[in-house]
């Protein structure tokens, strides 16, 4: 597999599409934490690079759906996959070299933001508040959440010769991960009560209104399902970490692995019986 | 006989629709095996199995005498290299970098065999330029080289002339003799275009309905085609007497034109039309073509 991961690791390293997405991240960090000194600037009240480590973490599914299915499906659309196959290259073999090379480039890809905001962010907005030790579980916890995400565009571009039906359906995955992880962060936090309140109407007369139960709110299986969902999800781990609420690091990471041995197992399995043209 | 590839009884099923029915062929160490079949009759369903992209339903196939479903035959692999419909290039590379991916592929440490393989596929010029402004022939030699850059000793084309100008058949034509003669490489073609196979091949398998109907050598082959002497004449009628008495069969096209079959001594013909006051006018060798071994062996009803 060493071969594999050569020849792969040489066009990573010329792939356009990378250094893109590599350039967008260092671009983004840098800009984030540009806006936040101007704002310091401006209204004075303090702003964090802690604010700033893990915004990232809601487009790298995007990016890695990008990237996974233009690199990966290059392989079929040119139909330079048959070459490694040919001269004698297991399947295994093939699908892990492309896993390790998209899970590598994700990880290249979260360097490239951390770099920006540590490189401009320490001497515009001061050293993390945080403890350090938390910095590097959020960093490990996105990390792997990342490389879930590699194991799932990589099975997605491997097990569908279409190049384009795999970027369409990556995006779109990538998207509707992001958009369940905010709507179960939302239910999550519906307010169990709507609290009492009074006002005075037009005529000067005081109304109150009674504290009420929220009808949205959730109860019993069903909060722990979303609970669950919202940890066990890429997107609601992307949301967990981009607006820092993340409560138990170890379990997301425990679920990351969950889908990147599941998604690759299931991926092994399905394209060694694979027919390929 | 020793043979690189033999398969016995191979199936391949799509759903519904089976595209190998029982194949079994036998290609030669040391041939140019002509695979001749219309389209969909199932070559390239056979060379996808031969190469690994895709499994047999059942039945089973042997490269160096390795059985497909063992472990080794990823090692029996190493020695074969092949172009499966399209080539497989990086359109957004240059012809060297292709090779250089190839040799990363293969875990060979240098690059230095690199210019010598362009050159023998005559792209020796445009190592620089992106796969992706190369015409269809430069894109096949590209294939070609990357196939060979496993230094095989069989090599699998499917349908290589597809789509090349005449310039390009003949370029193809002399490289894939070179392969076979000067580097002694085994090469598996697959075509529909008769006239140009029947100027390489060594042997030749035809495929109909994802079934081999014949496996037959170009020896084989040649005697098996009637060789025959169209003669023009200036009385049909006097020929066939001569004929009659010479003892030759033959067959009268018109008044003035017949076919003569067996061996024939012109000067005793053209005596002998003298003496029937007949003209002699012209005379031409023809034989069957491949092309019409090949429909007269379609159109033979039940096949083996």
């Amino acid at each position: 597999m060493s071969k594999l991961l050569s020849a792969n690791f040489d066009r990573l390293k010329r792939s356009k599409i990378f250094w893109i997405c590599m350039a967008f991240l260092f671009a983004f960090g840098s800009f984030t934490v540009l806006t936040y000194y101007m704002t310091v600037r401006k209204y004075g009240f303090p702003i964090y690079l802690d604010n700033s480590l893990m915004i990232y973490t809601t487009f790298i599914g995007v990016l890695l759906a990008v990237f996974c299915s233009l690199f990966v499906g290059t392989e079929y659309s040119d139909g330079t996959i048959r070459n490694k196959l040919i001269v004698g290259h297991s399947r295994i073999s093939v699908y892990l070299s492309y896993l390790v090379v998209c899970v590598v480039a994700g990880l290249l890809m979260c360097l490239a933001y951390l770099a920006s905001i540590l490189a401009i962010g320490i001497p515009l907005l001061g050293f993390f508040q945080m403890d350090l030790k938390w910095v590097c579980i959020l960093t490990l916890t996105a990390f792997s959440l990342s490389i879930a995400f590699s194991a799932l565009f990589t099975m997605l571009a491997l097990l569908n010769q279409s190049k384009a039906l795999v970027a369409v359906l990556s995006i779109l995955g990538a998207f509707l991960l992001l958009f369940a992880g905010t709507y179960i962060y939302a239910r999550l936090n519906e307010p169990e009560i709507f609290e009492g309140y009074s006002y005075t109407d037009d005529t000067g007369e005081t109304i109150t209104e009674e504290a009420q139960p929220n009808p949205n709110y959730l109860r019993g299986t069903q909060r722990r399902i979303y609970e669950f969902l919202y940890d066990f999800l890429p997107g609601g781990q992307a949301t967990q970490l981009s607006n820092q609420s993340v409560e138990h690091p170890w379990r997301l990471i425990l679920y990351s692995s969950v889908i990147t041995v599941s998604t690759t197992g299931l991926g092994i399995l399905f394209f060694r019986r694979k027919d390929l043209k | 006989m020793e043979y690189i590839l033999t398969t016995d009884s191979l199936i391949k099923r799509y759903g519904n629709f089976q595209a190998l029915s029982g194949l079994s062929m036998h290609v030669p160490k040391g041939a140019i095996y002509g695979f001749v079949g219309r389209n969909g009759s199932g070559k390239t369903t056979l060379i996808r199995l031969i190469c690994g992209l895709q499994q047999p339903t059942s039945g089973r196939y042997t490269l160096y005498g390795i059985e497909h479903n063992k472990r080794e035959i990823f090692k029996s692999r190493r020695r074969m290299s092949g172009v499966v419909e399209t080539p497989s290039i990086y359109l957004d590379m240059t012809a060297t970098d292709n090779l250089k991916e190839q040799y990363r592929v293969l875990g060979m440490p240098s690059f230095d065999g690199i210019p010598a393989l362009l050159e023998l596929v005559g792209l020796e010029s445009a190592g620089k330029k992106k796969a992706k402004n190369f015409s269809l022939g430069m894109r096949q030699r590209l294939g070609i080289a990357i196939a060979l850059a496993s230094d095989p000793d069989f090599l699998i084309l499917d349908e290589p002339i597809n789509g090349l100008d005449p310039y390009g058949i003949i370029e193809m034509r002399e490289l894939i003799l070179k392969l076979n003669r000067e580097r002694q490489i085994t090469v598996l073609i697959s075509s529909h275009i008769l006239d140009e196979l029947s100027r390489l091949a060594t042997h030749y398998g035809f495929i109909d309905g994802g079934h081999m109907i014949k496996e037959i050598s170009a020896e084989e082959l040649e005697a098996a085609c009637q060789k025959c002497l169209r003669v023009e004449v200036s009385d049909t009628k006097a020929l066939a007497r001569v004929l009659d008495s010479i003892g030759l069969e033959y067959n009268i096209l018109s008044d003035t034109n017949a076919d003569i079959y067996g061996k024939v001594s012109v000067t005793q013909l053209a005596m002998d039309l003298v003496k029937e006051n007949c003209e002699l006018l012209s005379m031409q060798e023809r034989e069957e073509s491949l092309e019409s071994y090949y429909v007269s062996l379609l159109g033979g009803g039940s096949h083996e």
